[in-house]
């Protein structure tokens, strides 16, 4: 999520595309579009990805809109209950739902980046709970229990984890594992 | 970094049981003994009954040969822990326990529970305090912010069990949050 150059978070996050609108004939570049024509035409739109995008808005080649992962659908489910939107399926398997909106709230002009942010970090505490919740209860069925008397929604949400909170998860589980290895064995045999 | 992941984000609980075995313990030395030097300092010399203070690891090695019995700390004990529980229970804050109350009592309860009244009670006001202080940080959860968070009277097991995800979150939250400082720079 950081923009550090070797971040491999940021660069799979870059890896996402948004939609640009060009203000200039480019000529000699129509495959980027991925049609048969040999130019890009100005105010066609294409979806280039975000690694490109960047030297085009800085530039002012082109202009994005808002891509759809945070458009105002999204927005809305997010505040009717964030627990219920699948992030995942937002930004593809693997997906970085946070980092590609951080990077997107980067290239914004401040009342918008704030708008993202504030969207990013409502998301974020609200799912939160859940994510360490069921991270702990998954650490508290031991190695066999695989499902347990876990609900559709429970499931629903894992699957809708993004990459930055799957991680989190495993870390929560980890930990919550090892602890409840050293309460659990009584450890006579190693002392005597 | 060659560490294993798992060792890489926090110390493991049986390496903080190893720290708290540095604590004192009072016993009754079954058997007399010199004063001895050891690494961490001189302790002794044991001359029964008289009790004596030596480290949590030298009192586990003599219980184990039967050459002491261990005089529990003042906290572990059924009244003081049911009446923490309590407090634990009816008031929002963490009550007061010893920073590693949860290492030291796991060690005597394991070594030593012939040396405790009600050994049986104990594990389960431990196991009950252990609940209601994880329900607290799991609330905590809930206000965590980007830039501070304050749990006091945490123990040092508690604070070792949600340390990953907790420093992780919040590092998380720092990118995501945008500083009202940084807002202004740009627009003036």
């Amino acid at each position: 999520m950081d923009n550090d150059y070797f971040s491999i978070d940021s660069i799979l996050a870059e890896n996402q595309k948004i939609q640009c609108t060009f203000k200039f004939d480019i000529p000699d570049m129509g495959h980027l579009g991925g049609g048969n024509e040999r130019d890009i035409k100005a105010l066609s739109k294409i979806s280039i990805p975000m690694w490109l995008a960047y030297i085009m808005l800085y530039s002012d080649w082109a202009d994005f809109v808002i891509p759809t992962p945070f458009g105002a659908r999204v927005r809305n489910a997010l505040k009717a209950e964030a627990r219920s939107v699948r992030l995942s399926s937002l930004v593809g398997a693997g997906g970085l739902w946070y980092g590609f909106g951080k990077m997107i709230m980067d290239i914004l002009d401040d009342a918008q980046a704030k708008e993202i942010s504030d969207v990013l970090t409502k998301a974020f505490r609200g799912r939160l709970i859940e994510v360490i919740d069921q991270a702990q209860h998954f650490a508290a069925l031991g190695p066999s229990g695989g499902g347990g008397p876990t609900g559709d929604s429970a499931q629903a949400f894992r699957e809708g984890l993004d990459g930055t909170e799957r991680e989190l998860f495993a870390l929560a589980q980890e930990s919550a594992k090892r602890t409840k290895r050293w309460y659990e064995d009584s450890d006579k045999g190693r002392r005597s | 970094m060659s560490l294993p992941q798992s060792l890489r984000t926090s110390v493991t609980p049986p390496e903080l049981e190893l720290i708290a075995s540095e604590q004192l313990v009072e016993i009754i030395p079954l058997v007399s003994m010199e004063r001895t030097a050891f690494i961490s300092g001189a302790y002794g010399p044991l001359r029964p009954p008289t009790k004596c203070k030596i480290p949590l690891w030298m009192a586990t090695n003599l219980k184990l040969k039967k050459k002491c019995h261990i005089v529990p700390p003042d906290w572990l004990n059924v009244e003081f822990l049911q009446e923490r529980l309590a407090r634990e229970t009816s008031q929002p804050e963490f009550s007061q326990l010893p920073f590693r109350f949860a290492e030291v009592a796991k060690v005597l309860l394991d070594v030593a529970s012939d040396d405790l009244q009600n050994p049986d009670k104990l594990r389960f006001l431990l196991k009950d305090l252990r609940e209601a202080r994880q329900a607290k940080s799991r609330d905590g959860l809930d206000k965590l912010d980007h830039s501070e968070l304050s749990l006091p009277n945490l123990s040092s097991m508690e604070i070792n069990e949600i340390r990953p995800f907790f420093v992780r979150s919040m590092g998380i939250l720092t990118q995501l949050v945008r500083e009202p400082s940084a807002g202004l720079a740009d627009t003036s």
